[in-house]
C-alpha cells in the first residue's frame, strides 16, 4: 500500500514536469508569434516612413526581432528534442547481445 | 525707461557743451569720477570669491560687528552702492541673514560720509590732481599683469587716480563758472528750496548712480558759492536718499531677502531725510557747534557740508539701528515671499510604513510621478507637450517647427516640479530602509536609483540647453540641422518609452522591446558621432562646433539611458506574463552590440 502511494506521487511529480516543459513550449510559441507581427508592423511602418531617423530605427527594431527570434527557434528546437527523448513513445535503445 | 531717458540727455549735454566750456569741464569731471568708481568697482570685485567671503563670514554674526564691517568697507571701497550690491548677492546667497544685512546697511552709510569728508577736507584745499597721475600710472601697470590680484589692485589704483582727477577737474571747471554765471542766483529760500533742492538731490544721483558723485558736484559748488549752503544741504539730503537707487536696481535680479535688504536701505534713507528735512534748522545748529569743536571755520561750507552730511547718516543710526529687529519684522510682512507652487508627493503616506510591500508600492507610485514631471521638463525645453507626442504628425516636423528656442528656466522648473518630490522620496526611503528584510529594502535601492537617473536626466539636458539655444540662432544651417537632429532622437525616445509603457499594459513583450530601445541609444549615437565628423571633414561646421555637437551628443545619449534605466525600473515592475520566458529571448550587451554593427551595415 505504501510503495503504491510513493508511485502515485512520483507519477504526479513526474506528470508536473511535463506540463511545465509543455506550458514552455506554448509560451515560447506564443512569443514567436508576437514577435512575428511585430515584425510585421515595424515593416510596414518602415514602409510608410520616409524620415531618415525612423527608417534607421526601424531597422534596428527589425534586426533585434529578428535575432530574438533565432534565439526564440532555437531554444524551442531544444526543448522539443529533449521532448522527444524523454517520451515513453521513444523507442529505447535495444540492448544487442555481444556476439561470443 | 533707460534709453527715453538718454535720448533726453543727450541732447540737454550737447546744448550744455556748446554753449559753456565751464560746463563741458564740470561734465567730464563727473565722468572721470563715474569711471574712477567703475574702475574701484571692478577692482574689488577681483577680490570676491575668497578674501572678502571669509571676512564678511566673520564679521557679520552680530549687528554691531555688521555694522563695523559695513563702515569699513564703504571707506575703503568708497561707494556704498558697491557695498549694498555685494551685501544683497551674500543675502541671496544665503551667507548673510537679513538682521547683518541691515547692518551693514547702517555702517555702510556712516562710512561713505567719508567720501564728503576726502573731497570737502582734501580735495578741494590740495592740488589732487598731482596725487591722481602717479595712481594712475602704476595702477594701468597692475592692470597690464596676468595675475587676477594684481589686476584688481591696479583697478582700484586707476579708479582711486580718476576719483582724484574727476574731482580735480570739477573744481578748476567751478572756478571759472563762478567768474561768468552764478548759480547762486537761483538760490531759494525756505520750505519751497528745500524740498526742490532735495528733489534735484535725488534726481541727479539717481542719474548718476552715484551719491558721491552728487556729493562732489554739491560740495564744490557751495564752496565756490555758487549755491546757497541752505540749498546745499537740501541737496545732500537728497542724494542720500537716490543712493538707494543702486540698491533697489541690484534687488531686481535678487530673491526675496535682497528685495528686503533694498526696502530696509530705501526705508532707513527715506526716513531719515524726512527726519532731517523736519529738523533741518536744529541740525544747521547741531553742524555749526560740532564744527567749531572740529575747528572747522564758520565760512568754510564745504567742510560744514560734510559734517553735516555725517551727522544726518549718524542721527538715522540713532533713530533706527535699535530696531533692527522690528524692521525685519516688517520687512517680512511688506515683501512677502511668493512661494511657487511647488509639487508635493501624491502617494507617500507615512502610515503606510508598517507594510513593507506597501512602502514599495507607494514610492514607485511616486517615482512615476516624478517620472512624468521629469519628462514634462524635458520636452518643454524642446518646446513640446507631452500631448504632442500623441499627434499623429511627424515628430520631426514638430521639432522644425519649434526650433525658436523658448526661454524655459529649467532650475525653476526643477526647484518647482522635481525638488520637492524627490526629496520627499529620499526622506520616505531613508526612513523605511532600517527595518526590513532584504527584498523590499533592494526594491526601494533600485527606485532610488531611478529617481537618480530622472534628475541626472534632467541635468543633462539642461547642459544641452544652453548650446540648443545658442545655435538655434545661429546661421549656420548645418549646425541647426545637428540640434534638430540631438532634440528630435530625444523626443523620439520619449515616445518610445510611452509606447514600450503601452506594451507593459497589453502585455506586448515589453521586455524584448527594451533590447530595440538600448540598440537604437547605441546606433544613434553612433550615427550622430560620424555625422559631426563628416561635417567637420567638409567643412560644413567649425571643429569647435563640432566639439560642441560631441559633447551635447554624450548629453543625449545620457539623458537617454537615463529615462530608459527608470522607465525599466518603474514600468516593468508590474510586468506579468511570460517574463520569465521573455528573459530567456532577451539579447545580452556583446548580441546588441553585434545588431547595431549590422544595421550599420546596411
Amino acid at each position: 500500500m505504501k510503495i503504491e502511494k510513493l508511485l502515485h506521487k512520483l507519477q504526479a511529480f513526474f506528470d508536473a514536469d511535463k506540463r511545465k516543459k509543455r506550458q514552455h513550449i506554448e509560451e515560447l510559441k506564443k512569443i514567436l508569434l508576437k514577435l512575428k507581427k511585430k515584425e510585421r508592423k515595424i515593416t510596414h511602418a518602415l514602409e510608410q516612413t520616409d524620415e531618415d531617423c525612423l527608417i534607421k530605427h526601424y531597422q534596428t527594431e527589425l534586426e533585434i526581432i529578428r535575432v530574438q527570434r533565432k534565439k526564440g527557434i532555437e531554444v524551442l528546437q531544444q526543448l522539443k528534442e529533449r521532448k522527444k527523448l524523454n517520451s515513453p513513445n521513444t523507442p529505447s535503445p535495444r540492448i544487442v547481445p555481444a556476439d561470443n | 525707461m533707460h534709453k527715453a531717458l538718454l535720448l533726453i540727455i543727450i541732447p540737454l549735454l550737447l546744448y550744455g557743451f556748446w554753449l559753456s566750456a565751464e560746463f563741458k569741464g564740470i561734465a567730464a569731471g563727473v565722468s572721470i569720477f563715474l569711471f574712477g568708481m567703475l574702475s574701484l568697482e571692478q577692482g574689488f570685485k577681483a577680490f570676491t570669491g575668497g578674501v572678502l567671503e571669509r571676512i564678511l563670514q566673520k564679521t557679520t554674526d552680530t549687528p554691531w560687528k555688521s555694522f563695523g564691517f559695513g563702515f569699513m568697507s564703504a571707506t575703503l571701497m568708497q561707494s556704498s552702492g558697491l557695498v549694498s550690491v555685494i551685501t544683497i548677492s551674500f543675502l541671496s546667497a544665503g551667507l548673510l541673514d537679513l538682521v547683518a544685512g541691515i547692518g551693514i546697511i547702517f555702517g555702510s552709510n556712516l562710512g561713505t560720509t567719508t567720501g564728503a569728508w576726502l573731497i570737502a577736507g582734501l580735495g578741494l584745499k590740495v592740488n589732487i590732481a598731482t596725487y591722481a597721475m602717479p595712481l594712475l600710472v602704476f595702477g594701468v601697470l597692475c592692470i597690464f599683469q596676468n595675475g587676477k590680484q594684481l589686476k584688481g589692485i591696479g583697478y582700484i589704483l586707476t579708479g582711486l587716480g580718476f576719483l582724484l582727477l574727476g574731482i580735480h577737474y570739477m573744481k578748476e571747471s567751478f572756478e571759472y563758472f563762478e567768474s561768468t554765471i552764478n548759480l547762486a542766483e537761483y538760490a531759494m529760500p525756505g520750505v519751497k528750496g528745500l524740498l526742490i533742492y532735495t528733489a534735484i538731490g535725488i534726481i541727479a544721483t539717481v542719474i548718476m548712480q552715484s551719491s558721491h558723485a552728487t556729493m562732489l558736484l554739491t560740495i564744490t559748488a557751495v564752496s565756490v558759492h555758487q549755491i546757497t549752503y541752505d540749498n546745499a544741504l537740501a541737496l545732500v539730503i537728497g542724494a542720500n536718499i537716490g543712493t538707494t537707487v543702486t540698491a533697489i536696481i541690484a534687488s531686481f535680479g535678487a530673491n526675496i531677502q535682497g528685495k528686503r535688504l533694498a526696502g530696509s536701505h530705501l526705508f532707513i534713507n527715506l526716513l531719515t531725510g524726512i527726519f532731517v528735512l523736519i529738523f533741518v534748522k536744529q541740525f544747521g545748529i547741531a553742524v555749526d557747534i560740532v564744527s567749531a569743536n572740529l575747528g572747522i571755520a564758520a565760512s568754510d561750507n564745504a567742510m560744514k557740508l560734510a559734517t553735516f552730511h555725517s551727522l544726518f547718516n549718524l542721527a538715522g543710526i540713532i533713530l533706527f539701528f535699535p530696531f533692527i529687529n522690528q524692521q525685519v519684522l516688517l520687512l517680512e510682512k511688506v515683501f512677502i515671499e511668493k512661494r511657487p507652487a511647488i509639487f508635493q508627493p501624491k502617494y507617500l503616506d507615512v502610515s503606510a510604513m508598517d507594510f513593507p510591500e506597501t512602502v514599495v508600492e507607494s514610492v514607485r507610485l511616486e517615482s512615476i510621478h516624478l517620472y512624468e514631471n521629469a519628462i514634462h521638463i524635458i520636452l518643454h525645453t524642446f518646446g513640446l507637450h507631452k500631448h504632442d507626442l500623441q499627434k499623429s504628425d511627424s515628430l520631426q516636423q514638430l521639432i522644425e517647427q519649434n526650433n525658436q528656442p523658448i526661454d524655459y528656466d529649467i532650475d525653476a522648473s526643477y526647484d518647482k516640479r522635481i525638488k520637492g518630490i524627490y526629496s520627499a522620496i529620499i526622506a520616505f526611503i531613508s526612513q523605511a530602509g532600517f527595518t526590513w528584510e532584504m527584498t523590499q529594502s533592494a526594491k526601494l535601492s533600485w527606485l532610488r536609483e531611478a529617481n537618480k537617473h530622472l534628475v541626472e536626466a534632467i541635468k543633462d539636458t539642461k547642459h544641452l540647453q544652453k548650446n540648443w539655444i545658442r545655435f538655434s540662432t545661429s546661421t549656420n544651417q548645418a549646425a541647426i540641422n545637428e540640434y534638430n537632429k540631438i532634440a528630435y532622437q530625444i523626443v523620439l525616445h520619449i515616445q518610445q518609452i510611452e509606447n514600450f509603457r503601452h506594451e507593459i499594459e497589453g502585455n506586448e513583450l515589453p521586455l524584448l522591446s527594451l533590447d530595440a530601445l538600448k540598440a537604437t541609444i547605441k546606433n544613434d549615437d553612433m550615427q550622430m558621432n560620424r555625422a559631426i565628423e563628416a561635417l567637420i571633414r567638409e567643412q560644413k561646421i567649425t571643429p569647435e562646433t563640432g566639439s560642441s555637437l560631441i559633447n551635447d551628443s554624450a548629453y543625449m545619449r545620457n539623458i537617454k539611458k537615463n529615462l530608459l534605466k527608470a522607465a525599466e525600473t518603474l514600468f516593468l515592475h508590474s510586468s506579468t506574463g511570460n517574463a520569465g520566458v521573455e528573459q530567456q529571448l532577451s539579447l545580452n550587451e556583446t548580441e546588441i552590440n553585434d545588431v547595431v554593427h549590422t544595421v550599420d551595415t546596411q
